[in-house]
């Protein structure tokens, strides 16, 4: 039972931060059309910038804000700098094929991954480092038993949960909102009635960034920070996003929770060796099972 | 006043548009006709920036719109309503009004909600279902919906692609009838494409007659109306 108890708890808040990763990817595919494999590489690096303050004095929440900022402000530059001059039209049109040229900026995506964890290395040295958390990750204890949950646990959770209710009211309330919506249901209408989707694209990229920055600064605390630290939680949070449809951002929420679960379960009554093998096995099951995920919509996959 | 000049529009090595010359007076309804394929449609896309031309001219009011991006012409009051009830299925029937007003909220502010309301004056039925989702409307009710949507931009210009497709003769009747009213009432200039050639110079002032991306006829809509030989040669009947 307290095992049983144990991997419900840290599976809620490891599921918490893959919801929030595969929330990012989604945020992307729909904004952009694109799956971003560099998202967690630009986590990364934002989370070194936060690292790095950190160690120079400052305190937890200077850090925290930065990493946030500069992580919206990096998702806008690669897209006005890498994703909006390849998908200009006119210079792509010598590749003559659809599925080529949306297989470019995937491709462009990965190489953005490499700079960025070469960057890094180059600017941090590319041994590993430890990353504070803002709160205690011992378990609380009731009537003198360390309980499986700790206060860090629910800064995951808080976090996580105000992300989740803020961007789900922007994108419900807002006229930016709405103006995304449409951009990311119907480019040519959405243009028809004077959106700028050359901005919104931009703004799916600086959300993004920020949310999956929050992700890093939620995940190094529990293991440490190195160039290739957050690639296991991109191969996570894009499993997510399948398991749950990579075009709904509720599906990605659920599919997060779940893999979360999932992992723990392993990692509690299994050996945490098999957790890779288990996110295969889930991504592969889902495919087959449900290849446009939970709450996806049937025509979505191109990539 | 819209004028477009020898516009040619390409598609690879098919030409959809080849030396189209028409004008658009204000505040009248110019239609253009035409079979299936005469490029009707891409003459509407690519004066609302959607396509680029190769060559030629289209000018608003006296300014060159070639070269602008879809964005930007709406914003100089040139509403489209492509084919197909271009609606938005999964967002609701008010969001939908609401989107094309977006770009007004900060400048016009206190017009937005005069835009939206009439629209809703113009279809009362849009009202009754503004929770609903697009996707759940009728065919007419989706268009009604589009038109709508274009109208909040408060455009000076609409371009207005085929309204009538795969709607009852009812239906297609009573939106021709608002478009007809607006333009009437309010000096609304409209640009109406239509395969549909008796509803459409039924209500136009001029009409252009198009078939395989040339200019065929440019004439009164009255004299069209009346000429059988060309109707005959053109449109089939």
């Amino acid at each position: 039972m307290d095992t049983f108890l144990s991997a419900i708890f840290s599976g809620t808040s490891r599921g918490a931060i893959f919801a929030l990763v595969a929330l990012g990817l989604v945020l992307v595919w729909r904004g952009a059309g694109i799956v971003n494999f560099a998202q967690m590489g630009q986590a990364m690096f934002t989370t070194y910038i936060a690292s790095t303050l950190i160690a120079n004095g400052n305190s937890y929440w200077i850090g925290f804000v930065v990493a946030l900022v500069s992580g919206a402000a990096l998702g806008s530059i690669l897209d006005v700098l890498v994703m909006r001059p390849l998908s200009n039209k006119k210079k792509t049109e010598l590749l003559s094929s659809d599925s080529m040229r949306a297989a470019i900026p995937v491709i462009a995506s990965l190489g953005i991954l490499g700079v960025l964890q070469a960057l890094a290395g180059i600017i941090w040295a590319a041994e590993e480092r430890g990353f504070p958390a803002p709160a205690k990750q011992e378990g609380f204890t009731v009537a003198g038993n360390v309980m499986p949950f700790t206060a860090f646990d629910v800064f995951v959770i808080t976090c996580v949960a105000i992300t989740l209710i803020l961007t789900s009211l922007f994108f419900k309330r807002t006229g930016m909102g709405l103006a995304m919506r449409a951009t990311a249901l119907n480019q040519e209408v959405a243009k028809l009635s004077g959106i700028r989707t050359n901005r919104t694209r931009t703004l799916s990229w600086a959300i993004s960034g920020a949310a999956s920055s929050l992700a890093g600064l939620l995940l190094t605390p529990s293991s440490n920070l190195s160039p290739n630290t957050l690639d296991l939680a991109l191969f996570i949070g894009f499993t997510a996003a399948v398991v749950g449809g990579l075009d709904s951002p509720v599906g990605a929420v659920l599919g997060g929770f779940i893999l979360g679960m999932v992992i723990s379960f392993v990692t509690f009554y299994d050996t945490p060796e098999d957790v890779f093998l288990a996110i295969l096995a889930v991504l592969l099951l889902s495919l087959i099972i449900r290849p446009h995920g939970i709450l996806g919509s049937k025509d979505v996959r191109r990539v | 006043m819209l004028k477009v000049e020898n516009l040619v529009t390409k598609f690879g090595s098919v030409i959809a548009l080849d030396g189209v010359s028409l004008s658009a007076q204000a505040s009248k309804i110019t239609t253009v006709i035409g079979a299936n394929g005469a490029g009707k449609s891409t003459l509407l896309r690519t004066i609302s920036g959607l396509e680029h031309p190769a060559q030629g001219i289209i000018t608003w009011q006296g300014e060159s719109i070639i070269a602008k991006r879809p964005e930007d012409i709406v914003r100089m009051g040139i509403a489209h309503v492509p084919e197909g009830h271009a609606v938005i299925s999964e967002l609701s029937v008010e969001e939908n009004i609401a989107m094309g007003s977006l770009f007004r909220r900060r400048k016009f502010k206190s017009d937005v909600q005069v835009a939206l309301d009439e629209a809703y004056q113009l279809f009362p039925r849009l009202l009754e279902r503004r929770k609903q989702l697009a996707g759940t409307l009728s065919g007419g009710e989706r268009q009604m919906l589009a038109i709508s949507r274009a109208l909040v931009s408060r455009p000076q210009l609409l371009l207005l692609d085929e309204p009538s497709l795969g709607l009852a003769p009812l239906v297609v009747e009573q939106i021709i009838d608002s478009v007809n009213i607006l333009c009437r009432t309010t000096g609304l200039t409209v640009l109406l494409v239509e395969q549909n050639a008796n509803t459409a110079l039924g209500v136009a002032d001029h009409g252009v007659l198009l078939s395989l991306g040339k200019v065929v006829a440019d004439r009164p809509a009255a004299e069209l109306k009346a000429d059988a030989a060309l109707r005959a040669a053109y449109l089939g009947y």
